[in-house]
């Protein structure tokens, strides 16, 4: 007989006894225990989340004041008291960009909207920005300010991105603002694409909130095909890969030898993919669940040929925003700006430097410095449009450098912008040189070659992305540059490795899997009965949790 | 096209998918990645520590062990004089012995009365010492408040060479290298950096050069000394200073021969051998001859076990032109895997390793430090191994059994769970594999081991004061037995 009793012990058995210890947990900000889509907790709260979000999905305002009731919670969740600063800046933002909106005059629009760029970046910029800044400065000039003890508030990095596309679409005119303060929230705080994007725009986001709520069979196959691809990515591949072998090389490249070295920049590259697009697949899958369709932001990147090609397809909602709001902004391929010049010039102005002052200890840095600049001076003056060719360049190495240091405050961010913004300009005046090479009309072996090219190009950026500083980058590189051709050696590491190296395996044959694949075991997914996504879903989990309560493998120094 | 609302299906699967998840997790294993045993042949770990390991396997239940050490903690640990020096009583959870490091304190008082005079330790490690970490910041504080210039010994290679900021190091690839980790028997008996190096091709020249680092104190390479052991042929080196070139014959007729690169202060030279393959090499010494040196003996994958199979006539020659004072062993981190919390093998195997220390340098203090904290994930939280506290413990015997100084850097780093807060720490003070330091956490460690042991010689300095005012006062000069101690039991 089922009594109270005995469900309680199953109930014990598979949970543990709850505690009121622990159910304060669940709600109360611990900075240790970030609500992330593929812990437990989220599972939970989302369930109970969802089961009353399907009832109101008829009503309109009751139903946005619960989403952003939930949001806030989710975002206090992750960053406690600054959740204030996410409600106050909203509030700012909104009532500029209805100032903005009723304002007729051009001169007084755009007096409203520099304020408020101001103010986003301002924000930003203290919170990221601060520390960096005060340290540039100390080493500079031998100063001695003290750090400030900042807490950086999880993504305000994207929802400033996303306010700022508000008010400048509006002051652009390509969209009308929200008719209240509600949707205006609802927008800025959607939780699926809060802490880590994709970054929605506007103009994509906001019809979607006026349209009647529908969520049809393909959407929620849609929906479980991203949410389990995101959490093998993020939770299986990503995590495992980086705790066991990733992280400890970067600590220390000098301890290990040239092919471990080499295997971590392959292995960070699968690992930094695996995170951030698997992060985006959850958010955009959680997001579908509810009825809202999110832009997709990773389209396989590896596979491309070249690097104009990486950059729309890797992280294309920071791409798009950088373009339309940045690169246009100060110009585009149109003409020249004061910003534009600003910081190409500063930065090649900062290599030379460095190149000089490093010149009694080695020549390499002159080297690099010389010929970074000799291949950005040859970009444009190869180039039958000059003039147009040099502004288009200036604008763009701008943008890729600030692209650089939106991801983190550091010398490493700017060195892999920079390194991207020279290859950009380099691929676009080989392509006027010799057209022959469009994407369009190329044989299989010189796509072969440039996907190559391409990857390793960009792995060789990851390494300054990924290292804990400039030197540290530099190390990781030297020592892969000593690589010998060792297949013994190899074979040891390879083995000490073995789940490591697997996993990294399994993640790119992933990746590189042709399309007309993975398109057919999606539509298998969606062919299969309800009972069996369930259940496969279920089993994602249980991955997810194995991988979790993994040990971490113990260190190995092997002896060759 | 199905338009119809699909929400109640939705929900249906993922509160189905969570139901999935638990029968799943009841059915199927726990764990999803195998822990793959791996091949010894090719990770580096020392020999003798696998054998004591596999012969202990089935020793004695572990369970006896912990309700002694509940006894033992609160035990008094009473010292005897040692020239009429005394170091307060201690209980067996807070011991330090700073008692029998009184040869060394008294050495570094006599040598802040007189400039002139020298102080030499051997920091005997593992991985936690390698590339000069925590060495060299332990180095550094005792040469700046004592003098002295330069890194002591270095092997003339070793596998992290290539991550020593103190020297930089360049070699030839073709060094004939026997180590005490995996070798029993080596051809010549190894230095006292547990190595020795052959420089054996015929065709090619086998080279070594060395560079100092930026580091405080070792900012040039002081009276290169090149030590090496006995052979029955003779030999070449070039060393190349710069553009000159000084050949120099290798006599080896004595157990141990050093040859004096050149005197004064360089910034690098470069060290080739020519017909010398069976000559054994040991190293360099970098000292400026005043002052505190630091030689650092590090080796990966070692237990400490190894140095027992130290050849005592050798390391007494050694000794006898390097004169040290202090020997510190520091040893603990590589005999945690193996899933034992009973360490009475180890405390055997190192008492016998202190012993051949004791051996090799008569008269010497000796300094046991502990394994640090080590964390492995239990259930989904990292916490502190299991092993750690029964290895300090076992640490702390066999310091206290072979009347040695003793450091429990698990607690001077912070007891239980420190280690996962020095990881997650920002910046971080050790690495993501919760058992090295990093450079930031080595400095740390370096700081903290240098404040232990200096407390212990104010103390001393203290204690010497009270004695010679006793001395005056009672004119009295009795004689003592040095260096024991009585373990009294407390009945409380």
């Amino acid at each position: 007989m089922i009594t109270i009793e005995r469900i309680n012990n199953w109930f014990i058995e598979n949970f543990g006894a709850i505690t009121t210890e622990q159910v304060k947990g669940w709600f109360v900000y611990n900075p240790d225990e970030k609500l992330l889509f593929n812990t437990g907790l989220f599972l939970g709260l989302f369930l109970v989340f969802y089961f009353v979000y399907g009832f109101l999905r008829k009503t309109f305002y009751l139903r946005l004041t619960y989403v952003i009731l939930f949001s806030l919670f989710f975002y206090y969740k992750s960053s406690g008291i600054y959740f204030l600063l996410l409600l106050l800046s909203s509030v700012v933002d909104y009532g500029l960009s209805q100032i903005i909106y009723k304002e007729k005059k051009d001169s007084v629009k755009k007096i409203y909207l520099v304020i408020s760029v101001i103010l986003n970046l301002g924000l930003l910029g203290y919170f990221k920005y601060m520390n960096f800044m005060i340290g540039t400065y100390n080493d500079m000039f031998n100063g001695h300010y003290a750090f400030h003890d900042i807490f950086l508030p999880v993504g305000i990095s994207f929802y400033t991105f996303q306010s700022m596309s508000y008010i400048i679409e509006i002051y652009r005119e390509e969209i009308k603002p929200t008719k209240n303060y509600i949707e205006y929230l609802f927008f800025v705080s959607f939780f699926p694409q809060l802490v880590a994007g994709p970054i929605v725009r506007a103009k994509d986001f906001l019809p979607q909130i006026y349209q009647k709520l529908n969520l049809t069979k393909q959407d929620v196959n849609n929906a479980l095909f991203l949410i389990i691809g995101g959490l093998i990515k993020k939770t299986v591949i990503s995590n495992y890969i980086s705790v066991n072998f990733v992280d400890r090389v970067f600590d220390t490249p000098m301890t290990y030898t040239s092919f471990e070295n080499l295997m971590a920049s392959y292995g960070y590259a699968i690992q930094i993919y695996c995170d951030f697009s698997g992060y985006s697949d959850m958010a955009i899958g959680v997001a579908l669940l509810l009825g809202f369709k999110l832009p997709v932001n990773f389209r396989t990147p590896y596979k491309s040929t070249s690097i104009t090609d990486f950059w729309r397809r890797w992280h294309i909602s920071l791409s798009t925003w950088l373009k339309d709001f940045l690169y246009i902004s100060i110009g585009g391929n149109r003409e020249g700006s004061f910003v534009g010049y600003l910081f190409p010039s500063l930065f090649f102005f900062g290599i030379l430097l460095w190149g000089i002052t490093s010149y009694n200890t080695s020549i390499i840095p002159l080297i690099v410095a010389s010929v970074s600049i000799l291949l950005f001076c040859l970009s444009f003056l190869l180039s039958g449009k000059r003039k147009q060719t040099l502004v288009t360049n200036l604008n763009l190495f701008t943008t890729m450098l600030l692209g650089g240091l939106w991801h983190g405050a550091g010398a490493q961010f700017i060195i892999w912008g920079a390194l991207h913004g020279l290859a950009l300009a380099v691929h676009k005046i080989f392509i006027e040189l010799f057209p022959s090479k469009k994407e369009t009309k190329i044989n299989f072996l010189w796509r072969f070659f440039s996907i190559a090219i391409t990857f390793h190009f960009v792995v060789f950026c990851w390494i300054f992305f990924r290292a804990r500083d400039f030197d540290t980058a530099l190390q990781v590189i030297n020592n892969i540059g000593q690589l010998t051709f060792e297949p013994q050696q190899w074979q040891i590491i390879a083995l000490g490795y073995k789940n490591v190296f697997l996993l990294m395996l399994f993640g790119y044959v992933w990746h590189f899997l042709p399309e007309r694949f993975t398109n057919g075991m999606k539509s298998v997914f969606d062919k299969t009965p309800l009972l069996i996504k369930a259940i496969i879903l279920g089993f994602v989990y249980w991955i997810v949790y194995a991988t979790a309560i993994a040990g971490s493998q113990p260190f190995i120094y092997f002896q060759f | 096209m199905n338009t119809k609302s699909y929400f109640f299906q939705s929900f249906a699967i993922v509160a189905l998918a969570f139901v999935a998840f638990i029968g799943f997790k009841q059915i199927l294993p726990n764990k999803l990645f195998s822990d793959s045993k791996l091949d010894s042949k090719s990770v580096l770990i020392d020999s003798l520590l696998l054998e004591s390991v596999a012969n202990d396997s089935l020793s004695l239940d572990a369970d006896s062990a912990g309700t002694n050490e509940a006894k033992l903690g609160k035990q008094k640990i009473v010292f005897e004089d040692n020239e009429g020096i005394e170091f307060p009583a201690e209980t067996f959870d807070d011991y330090k012995g700073y008692q029998y490091l009184i040869s060394f304190y008294e050495k570094l008082y006599q040598l802040e009365k007189n400039p002139q005079n020298k102080v030499r330790i051997a920091y005997y490690g593992d991985s936690m010492t390698d590339g000069d970490l925590i060495v060299q910041d332990v180095r550094a504080s005792y040469q700046e408040r004592f003098g002295g210039n330069g890194v002591g010994f270095v092997s003339i290679i070793s596998e992290s060479s290539a991550s020593r900021g103190s020297v930089k190091t360049l070699y030839s690839k073709n060094w004939k290298i026997q180590s005490y980790l995996n070798v029993k028997k080596p051809i010549s008996p190894f230095g006292v950096n547990g190595h020795v190096f052959f420089a054996n091709e015929k065709n090619n020249a086998t080279w070594v050069q060395y560079e100092a680092g930026l580091n405080k104190y070792s900012t040039s390479l002081d009276n290169p000394t090149l030590f090496y052991g006995r052979s029955s042929k003779k030999g070449n080196v070039n060393f190349i200073i710069g553009k000159d070139t000084l050949r120099k014959n290798l006599s080896p007729n004595n157990l141990v021969n050093s040859l004096k690169v050149t005197s004064g202060s360089i910034k690098s030279f470069k060290a080739n051998f020519i017909q010398a393959d069976s000559i054994p090499i040991y190293g360099f010494n970098f000292d400026n001859g005043v002052g505190v040196h630091v030689d650092n003996f590090s080796q990966r994958g070692n237990s400490g076990l190894p140095i027992s199979m130290f050849d005592a006539n050798v390391m007494q020659a050694f000794h006898n032109s390097l004169k040290y004072d202090l020997i510190i062993l520091h040893y603990g981190t590589n005999v945690l895997n193996y899933g034992t919390k009973n360490y009475s093998w180890y405390q055997k195997g190192m008492t016998k390793t202190v012993n051949k220390i004791k051996e090799s340098f008569p008269g010497v203090s000796i300094l046991i430090i502990s394994t640090a904290d080590k964390s492995t994930k239990y259930d989904l939280e990292m916490k502190t191994d299991s092993a750690v506290v029964p290895l300090m413990n076992a640490q702390k015997k066999y310091a206290l059994d072979t009347e040695s100084g003793f450091v429990s850097l698990y607690t001077l780093m912070g007891g239980d769970g420190s280690m996962v807060k020095w990881v997650e720490e920002v910046p971080a003070k050790a690495n993501k594999d919760y058992t090295h330091f990093n450079q930031r956490g080595a400095k740390a460690i370096g700081k903290l081991l240098y404040g232990q042991l200096n407390k212990g010689y104010e103390e001393y300095k203290v204690l010497r004061e009270k004695r010679s005012a006793d001395v005056s006062k009672r004119r009295t000069s009795k004689k003592t037995n040095a260096d024991s101690v009585s373990v009294k039991n407390d009945s409380v």
